[in-house]
């Protein structure tokens, strides 16, 4: 500090010899300053891209029917030989995912035989509290073959779980309720194979440009106005004929 | 209050890796995608449960505000503004009592531990250290 302090008082003149005690200056720290908050934001920015990256350059999946970025693999329901595939990227506690689910499910009834119904994650984490642990829930218990039957429950009680600062306690009811094994359950909520399999999902929407949920892709092309319910049923059902 | 400067120099470094720490899980927080865990192992359960937010911001911003706080007050105070110590040594109580708390909330109540808030707590720990040593409530010694 004198050295600083006897510097600023050569270079003030009559400010630095006026007497007293010696005012540093406020420049040269706030320089420094700046500069390491950019470069600490930086570094943070810079391995932040890199750990998205590197999640993002994981082995895909192939992507035969629905084109280049989309891959028809998850959870599906239908035909799981058909040629139209239709893939839905869903919120669970997004509530036009909620009230879409039952059009999917009325599209599935009609024309599960020449259609595959793919369901993709989507969580939308900062508007969303809940999504992802919802979305953990879900892939757990599809771990033990109940993923749509959690898929149901999720979507039809949302209002019971949305809010809730802890949902996992609703998932665990809900668990039981399905009758899975709860210590399994509450192990595989949080496995890494099931975040990763989300992870997958997300990225794989990001990639598709995905900017609001739900987001359908028939056959890799997305589907525009789904809150009509006629136009998005006829748009699918022209699909299906087109592949015939 | 003491004029150690290597007490300042260790808060600068600590307050810089806070920053990046605490920066590196804002930014994930933003994107919404899954951030890589280390030993830990429980960074997802920990960062996306609802202590992991105040009124919507994640957590980590407001770390990365102390962070930043106690990097200036370090880079002022080596420039001579010691005074600068008495309202981050308060600010490193505050984010003492904090990391406490945030401590609790891993350990007892999700029973998961996240890599990137340990070493968050680690740093307050080191910094409040630092002030310490510092003694910043004393008067600074007279200059010859």
């Amino acid at each position: 500090m004198p050295k600083a302090s006897s510097s600023q008082k050569q270079r003030s003149g009559a400010r630095g010899r006026s007497g007293g005690r010696k005012n540093p200056s406020v420049a040269k720290p706030l320089a420094i300053l700046a500069a390491v908050v950019v470069v600490a934001l930086g570094a943070a920015f810079y391995l932040q891209r890199r750990a998205d990256d590197q999640a993002a350059s994981a082995p895909a999946s192939s992507s035969r029917n629905t084109g280049s970025l989309i891959s028809p693999q998850g959870w599906s329901k239908g035909n799981s030989q058909a040629k139209a595939v239709l893939v839905e990227f869903v919120d669970f506690q997004c509530g036009a995912c909620a009230s879409a689910s039952s059009r999917v499910a009325n599209i599935a009834r009609k024309h599960g035989s020449r259609l595959k119904i793919v369901f993709k994650h989507h969580p939308m984490r900062r508007a969303h509290g809940n999504a992802m642990i919802a979305a953990q829930a879900a892939e757990a218990a599809g771990l033990q073959f109940k993923f749509w039957e959690m898929h149901d429950l999720l979507l039809q009680r949302q209002p019971e779980w949305a809010k809730v600062p802890d949902a996992q306690t609703i998932f665990l009811r809900y668990a039981a309720e399905l009758q899975l094994n709860l210590a399994r359950f509450r192990r595989d909520v949080w496995s890494r194979e099931v975040r990763e399999k989300i992870n997958r999902d997300i990225l794989e929407g990001q990639m598709a440009q995905v900017r609001s949920v739900p987001a359908f892709f028939l056959n890799g092309k997305p589907i525009s106005n789904t809150r009509d319910e006629v136009e998005f049923e006829q748009s699918i059902v022209a699909a299906i004929r087109s592949l015939q | 209050m003491s004029t150690n400067p290597w007490s300042i120099r260790v808060m600068v470094l600590a307050g810089f890796a806070g920053m990046v720490d605490s920066g590196y899980v804002g930014f994930h927080s933003l994107t919404g995608l899954l951030i890589p865990c280390g030993p830990a192992g429980g960074c997802d359960q920990v960062l996306n449960s609802p202590y992991s937010h105040w009124g919507g911001v994640s957590i980590a911003w407001f770390g990365f505000a102390f962070y930043l706080a106690v990097t200036a007050a370090g880079i002022f105070g080596l420039s001579g503004f010691r005074q600068v110590f008495r309202f981050s040594l308060a600010a490193s109580l505050a984010a003492f009592l904090v990391t406490l708390y945030l401590l609790y909330v891993q350990a007892f109540i999700l029973q998961a531990y996240c890599d990137y808030c340990l070493l968050s707590a680690l740093l307050v720990f080191v910094i409040l250290g630092a002030h310490l040593a510092l003694r910043p409530w004393t008067r600074p010694p007279e200059s010859a």
